[in-house]
């Protein structure tokens, strides 16, 4: 137990082997009736250590659909998708899901504490590990203690940094989030996304994650990778030259950033 | 000031009723409008039941009604929630059983009350089969919904922190269906009273409700008694609804019902 | 890591048509468990194969609701067969009882002192209880005033005022009918209180706005707003009055059901005794039913705008 909660370290070299393998993934429901429906047609792509991967694409093209295969929720028609190498079947312990409704997802019959200490649990760490280790992430995604207070106690904004700190309470490898910061408004939304920058350099963990908002795709990524309409195929994998010091002003305002702004607009938009 | 003049108002003006409603109680007994072999005095009523507060002949009779309640609500209580949940967790079963289910429903449980009396006799076992009949079919059907109502994003949650098992049953299921079952329970609790009491009437198991008929059977004299018992049985009622509130309002202070009634008491004074 | 018991089927599921959301009764679930997908907007264009799919459906979940309850009543009808218990007469036996007593004999004339005494009570103890929430609603210094002995009558079990009944109306009609109106009087009333109080405020204003009458914001805005829940609540104060019935019949009575079924039990006519079991739960079951029938007539709207309602009684 305890080794796969050891840190990682900070940085990751590019060439390392894949966290996240997808390959020819489809997604079709309702196989065989009259309803059938493709939402995902063919996707493929991988994700390495230490890499940020979003994922853009028009509304409707079946984005969550995809995370929900990936992250294990859903098995998929067709195609692949492996977790540091091994075929995915349930969702990995090392893995961590953040979704976008944090007013649902975090249980409103715990405190944050609970909330927090639930995977813990679940995963068999004792009862003084497991205070230490809510302590910590609380003050990784920066929230003091608030651990005795409940989830529906807090701003919207503090209860996405809740949900984010459950999730890297068990120290995943590679966290997933479907547009975890949609339904908060515009500055929190900046400093939830220079929280999950800096916990990515931090703890040196693997981020996928789903957005509709191209700005703050570039602004986050690595790589991006840019889905077509519905059913969706990959149209380009983008690669995001900017380093690794972000900056909300410097950088969404940088040339590069524009230039690449411009390019995923005419990917994204219907011709 | 304002608040204790409101707080004031709040508990006198209840009493007034509740002394109103004495005194005319007493008028009309008094007045022969009413004679004591329909109606006994107030004053006479309220004597009985000080008299009867002090025998152990009511609080055994008390006693036992609460036993045959408890035991069959919580039998009923157990019952539904595994097989419910149970039920709730596959589709085929749940559509298959959902009919059988609302028509046992609106079975009145009464109706197979000579049937139990016959097999079981004038018993405990009498009393809490009919209490646990009658409360099982509407808590299985509130744990089903429940069950089946749980967000998808919790079920999710749930299933990517890697909480499975025994334990997201207990730590997520549970609290997710628990509005539904509180309502449920709620429901059940008062038929479970109900049916206690007529189960002691009809049946003549030990309880509140033979107490009542014994005393109206011995005769006018000890009408008064009758009809303190009968006051008590609305105040178990009251203890009984009262109690349950409370369990309610601490193990659901999370829930959105409770933390609106808060905020309402709160904007209220 | 052990893998989940409930809810995994559901989960699995993914993305079961929306279009299978409508069938039946049970709308809580089924209304949420769609909710999980994500549903391109351009592919809706499926209609038809949609409309089968969900006729289907429909085919199935009939047969689904249908099958249990006919393999119980099977089941029943052989385990019983050769029953030699005095208690569990063999199911044909029963029904040729229900048969020869109720449909050929006369034993249906059981039926129409329970159902009277059932309707005269249930009725005027609604009217009692809907206007005098009415009344409590208008009134707010009532309602503080009366709130604790309400609320006391509505929690006593109204069985146990059976033997004050008695001693009050003597044996007769009067003192069932009374019962029967006093038990179905307090859940009308709370509950059409509750919904009338529950009222948005917002409506009032319309209804002031747009310069209502009081007769026509009551018959507009305050009935068909607080009616779900006195529907709910009529539908607490029915079943409270089967009860009420068979206890005063089986309690101090010469006729009627409740009546029929005990005096069967005591002299050990246990076949009678069960065929009148058979057609008060049959009567119970339909008298449940026809109510659900009528709100579900009269409260379409409603229940079309929630799928779903949960009791307050």
């Amino acid at each position: 137990m305890t080794q796969t909660l050891g840190a990682h370290a900070a940085g990751a070299t590019p060439a390392g082997p894949p966290v996240l393998d997808v390959a020819g993934l489809r997604k079709v429901f309702n196989v065989g009736r009259p309803d059938e429906r493709m939402a995902i047609d063919d996707v493929t792509f991988d994700v390495v250590k230490g890499e940020f991967v979003c994922i853009v694409g028009p509304s409707g093209a079946g984005k969550t659909t995809l995370l929900r295969c990936i992250s294990g929720l859903s098995a998929p028609t067709r195609g692949t998708v492996q977790f540091e190498g091994t075929a995915l079947t349930e969702v990995p312990d090392q893995l961590g899901v953040v979704f976008q409704d944090y007013g649902r997802s975090l249980f409103p019959w715990f405190t944050n504490g609970s909330n927090i200490a639930l995977p813990l649990k679940a995963r068999g760490v004792g009862r003084e590990e497991r205070t230490k280790r809510v302590n910590e992430v609380l003050t990784e995604v920066g929230l003091g203690h608030v651990e005795k207070q409940y989830p529906w106690q807090l701003s919207g904004g503090m209860q996405q940094r809740v949900a984010i700190a459950r999730t890297l309470s068990y120290k995943p490898d590679l966290l997933l989030m479907d547009e975890p910061f949609a339904s908060v408004d515009a500055q929190t939304r900046f400093d939830l996304e220079d929280l999950i920058l800096e916990v990515r350099e931090e703890a040196g963990i693997t981020v996928v994650l789903v957005t509709h908002d191209i700005d703050e795709a570039i602004y986050l990524s690595d790589r991006i990778v840019v889905l077509s309409g519905s059913p969706s195929k990959v149209r380009e994998i983008v690669t995001v030259p900017l380093g690794r010091d972000r900056d909300q002003v410097a950088t969404r305002s940088s040339e590069e950033f524009l230039e690449l702004r411009r390019h995923l607009l005419s990917l994204v938009m219907p011709h | 000031m304002q608040v204790f003049a409101t707080y004031t108002r709040a508990a006198v003006v209840p009493l007034v009723t509740l002394a109103l409603v004495l005194a005319s109680w007493q008028a009309v007994t008094v007045s022969g409008l009413f004679r004591p072999d329909q109606f006994p005095t107030m004053t006479a009523t309220l004597q009985a039941l000080g008299t009867a507060l002090g025998t152990e002949a009511l609080w055994s009779a008390v006693g036992a009604t609460l036993q045959g309640w408890a035991i069959g609500l919580l039998l009923a209580t157990v019952l539904a929630v595994v097989i419910g949940s149970a039920l709730a967790a596959n589709d085929v079963a749940f559509r298959s059983a959902a009919s059988v289910i609302e028509l046992f429903k609106a079975i009145p449980a009464i109706a197979i009350l000579p049937l139990v009396i016959l097999v079981l006799g004038s018993t405990l076992d009498m009393k809490v089969f009919l209490v646990a009949f009658g409360a099982f079919w509407p808590l299985v059907i509130q744990v089903v919904y429940g069950v089946r109502s749980i967000d998808p994003t919790v079920r999710d949650t749930a299933r990517v922190l890697g909480v499975g098992g025994v334990r997201r049953f207990l730590t997520v299921t549970i609290p997710s269906a628990s509005p539904y079952m509180a309502t449920g329970l709620r429901i059940a609790s008062a038929s479970a009273l109900i049916l206690s009491v007529v189960a002691e009437l009809v049946g003549g198991a030990e309880g509140i409700g033979r107490a009542i008929l014994f005393a109206r059977n011995a005769g006018v004299t000890s009408y008064p008694t009758m009809y303190a018992y009968i006051l008590v049985s609305g105040l178990l009622g009251i203890v009984l609804t009262g109690a349950f509130f409370l369990v309610e309002k601490r193990a659901m202070h999370w829930h959105e019902s409770q933390r609106n009634a808060k905020d309402n008491e709160l904007g209220a004074r | 890591m052990t893998t989940a018991t409930t809810g995994s089927t559901a989960a699995g599921r993914d993305g079961g048509s929306p279009g299978s959301a409508s069938a039946g009764g049970a709308g809580v679930g089924d209304a949420v468990a769609v909710a999980v997908t994500d549903v391109p907007s351009t592919q809706v264009t499926a209609t038809p194969g949609r409309r089968a799919a969900g006729r289907r459906n429909r085919g199935r979940n009939l047969l689904l609701a249908l099958w249990l309850p006919v393999v119980l009543l099977v089941g029943w009808w052989f385990l019983s067969a050769n029953s030699t218990s005095p208690y569990f007469p063999p199911l044909q036996v029963i029904l040729q009882s229900v048969w020869d007593e109720w449909v050929i004999g006369d034993a249906k004339t059981q039926l129409w002192p329970s159902l009277r005494h059932l309707a005269l009570g249930f009725i005027g103890g609604s009217l009692l209880g809907v206007l005098g929430g009415a009344l409590l609603w208008r009134l707010p210094v009532l309602r503080k005033g009366t709130n604790p002995i309400v609320y006391f009558l509505y929690v006593l079990p109204a069985p146990a005022l059976l033997p004050a009944m008695i001693a009050l109306f003597g044996l007769g009609e009067a003192r069932q009918v009374a019962l029967i109106a006093f038990g179905a009087t307090w859940p009308a009333l709370l509950n059409t209180l509750d919904g009338m109080r529950g009222i948005d405020q917002v409506k009032f204003d319309t209804a002031r706005a747009m310069k209502f009458s009081s007769l026509r914001t009551v018959t507009a805005v305050v009935l068909p707003g607080a009616s779900p829940q006195i529907a709910a609540g009529l539908r607490a104060s029915l079943q409270v009055s089967i009860i009420l019935m068979v206890v005063s019949e089986m309690i101090a009575a010469s006729e009627g059901i409740g009546y029929f079924i005990l005096y069967a039990q005591t002299v050990f006519a246990i076949v009678t005794m069960w065929s009148g079991i058979v057609v008060l739960s049959v009567l119970g079951t339909l008298l449940n039913y026809l109510f659900v029938f009528a709100e579900h007539r009269l409260l379409g709207w409603y229940h079309g705008s929630r799928a779903v309602g949960t009791d307050k009684a």
